[in-house]
């Protein structure tokens, strides 16, 4: 059991997306302690990609920025808990920056990379991440929310959610449920050279979305696609810098309800998670099995 | 009446407030705010009136006998569960397993109903006004299901003696379920089930009632003889 979440701001104007996103997921805590994390899409950064680099265990992070100096100008560093962010006007493809980035330490990980998404998770409850991250203060237009019960692969920051979809900039996914073919799919890609960073099945999906995109396909035939590509239960949740969608498995298994007002697209496990934030009156609705949908900003 | 705000009590105190008041004599209830919480309103098996004003979550009404629950919003997985007899109306749409192992009452949906509406269901009435998921009616033993619009795949799969009526589209019949004329008086029924529980859509339902298909068990799937079959039904 976990919980998902995911907003869209429809004023095209920024707003506290981290806050809404956040309160969202506190309603739905009780689905998950083991590790709560968003996906976050603030103003675009005209001159650099933001990188969120989960730092391992051996190197300072002034040692891994000066490494990544000869990849482009570094405009912001930060570093927070587990967390060096830095904004850099990537001068090489990202495959090739990945590399040179996780051969500086081991336990590294490049948690998020695009212009305007912003991955941060981490173990715990919703509530925690506040209070380390402060993302309620985070403005932007759209973003995703995962609270995670552990049922299968470890409970760490890179078993975390959301995804970050490995090397494809500003692609990331939540998602609630079991992907069962997960091992024979895994299989094919690493066969292919395709690096998983972890054991968590949800972690397919952004590679396979990155994959899928990268042959040229567009969102709305990964998500139809995925329907029969992926067994299991599934629902989940994609977003990109102008969109969000969401698929559901052909035998509705797990929740998910959404609403579309006006003003914004709310979609959450539980309608807890939405009537907690939004007052005044709109009609909540559980979607059906097989059922697809995209909302662009 | 009695009223209470939910605010920021929780699931259990309010449930508890509603027994209480109940003991004490009050039958008729407001509950405001109910801000789509999870288990409200179960085991109530006395013969009141609860109008919940707004969403509810999980399990609403589940297990109850007796009373009429409104719900002026939607509603989450496991609306009814398991209800022995009452009524339960919901404005909106409902998650999955809608009015599941129902053992008698009435579950009207005004919207669409998700997957599994009236699995299992032992006898009672499902009325919705817009369409059903996937796998609605399986395995359902007895009782009447009318799903006005589209139903999804797998339709009435491995039903025993549960009759279903559709007014729109079958994606897809279950296994073992097949569609029959219905009779006379299964029209005189539906028009009357409208006018009961849809009265704002009932002449419009009630002017399309001869669209209306019947799915019954194509009795394939059963596993008894016909001396078997009467001890089952006189067991239910």
């Amino acid at each position: 059991m976990c919980g998902i979440v995911g907003f869209l701001d429809k004023t095209k104007s920024r707003t506290t997306v981290g806050k809404i996103v956040l309160q969202m997921l506190n309603a739905l805590g009780a689905r998950g302690p083991d590790s709560a994390g968003v996906a976050l899409y603030g103003q675009k950064k005209d001159k650099g990609m933001v990188v969120q680099i989960k730092l391992g265990k051996q190197k300072e992070a002034t040692f891994i920025v000066e490494q990544l100096e000869e990849f482009g100008t570094i405009s912001e560093v930060k570093i927070v808990a587990e967390y060096l962010r830095l904004v850099i006007s990537l001068e090489v493809d990202i495959a090739s920056f990945l590399k040179v980035v996780e051969s500086l330490d081991p336990g590294i990980e490049v948690v998020s990379l695009g212009a305007q998404l912003e991955v941060v998770k981490q173990v715990g409850t919703p509530k925690n991440l506040e209070s380390t991250y402060n993302i309620s203060s985070f403005t932007g237009t759209h973003g995703l929310g995962h609270t995670r019960l552990s049922t299968e692969s470890r409970v760490d920051l890179s078993h975390s959610q959301p995804f970050w979809a490995y090397g494809y900039a500003d692609l990331a996914i939540v998602h609630n449920g079991h992907i069962t073919n997960y091992h024979t799919m895994r299989r094919l890609y690493e066969q292919r050279g395709i690096e998983f960073h972890t054991d968590n099945d949800s972690e397919i999906i952004g590679i396979y979305f990155a994959d899928q995109l990268s042959k040229g396909m567009v969102l709305q035939e990964v998500l139809e696609a995925s329907l029969t590509d992926f067994d299991g239960s599934f629902s989940y949740l994609v977003s990109t810098p102008d969109s969000i969608g969401f698929a559901k498995d052909p035998f509705a298994f797990k929740p998910l309800l959404f609403t579309e007002t006006d003003d914004f697209v709310a979609i959450a496990t539980e309608e807890i998670a939405i009537r907690s934030v939004f007052s005044g009156s709109y009609t909540v609705r559980e979607s059906q099995s097989k059922e697809i949908h995209i909302w662009q900003k | 009446m009695a009223e209470i705000i939910c605010d920021n009590q929780s699931t259990r105190h309010i449930n508890l407030q509603i027994k209480q008041l109940i003991n004490q004599g009050e039958t008729t209830f407001l509950i405001k705010e109910p801000k789509a919480r999870h288990n409200l309103g179960v085991a109530i098996l006395q013969p009141v009136n609860i109008t919940f004003d707004g969403s509810v979550g999980y399990y609403c009404a589940g297990m109850i006998d007796g009373p009429t629950i409104r719900v002026k919003g939607s509603a989450g997985w496991g609306l009814a569960e398991s209800m022995m007899n009452g009524t339960v109306i919901v404005e909106s749409c409902v998650g999955n397993g809608a009015a599941a192992s129902i053992r008698g009452g009435t579950v009207v949906i005004h919207d669409d109903a998700a997957a599994r509406l009236g699995v299992s269901m032992k006898g009672g009435l499902i009325l919705v006004a817009g369409n059903c998921g996937y796998m609605a009616g399986f395995m359902a033993q007895k009782g009447i299901m009318i799903v006005c619009g589209d139903t999804g795949e797998a339709f009435a799969d491995s039903m025993y003696e549960s009759v279903c009526f559709v007014g729109g589209e079958i994606a897809e019949l279950g296994n073992d379920a097949i569609i029959e004329e219905p009779t006379e008086e299964d029209l005189r029924f539906l028009t009357l089930t409208f006018s009961n529980y849809l009265p704002q859509k009932s002449e419009y339902l009630s002017n399309n009632v001869r669209k209306y298909k019947k799915i019954v068990s194509g009795r394939k799937l059963w596993n008894f003889n016909k001396k078997e079959r009467e001890i089952w039904r006189e067991a239910l």
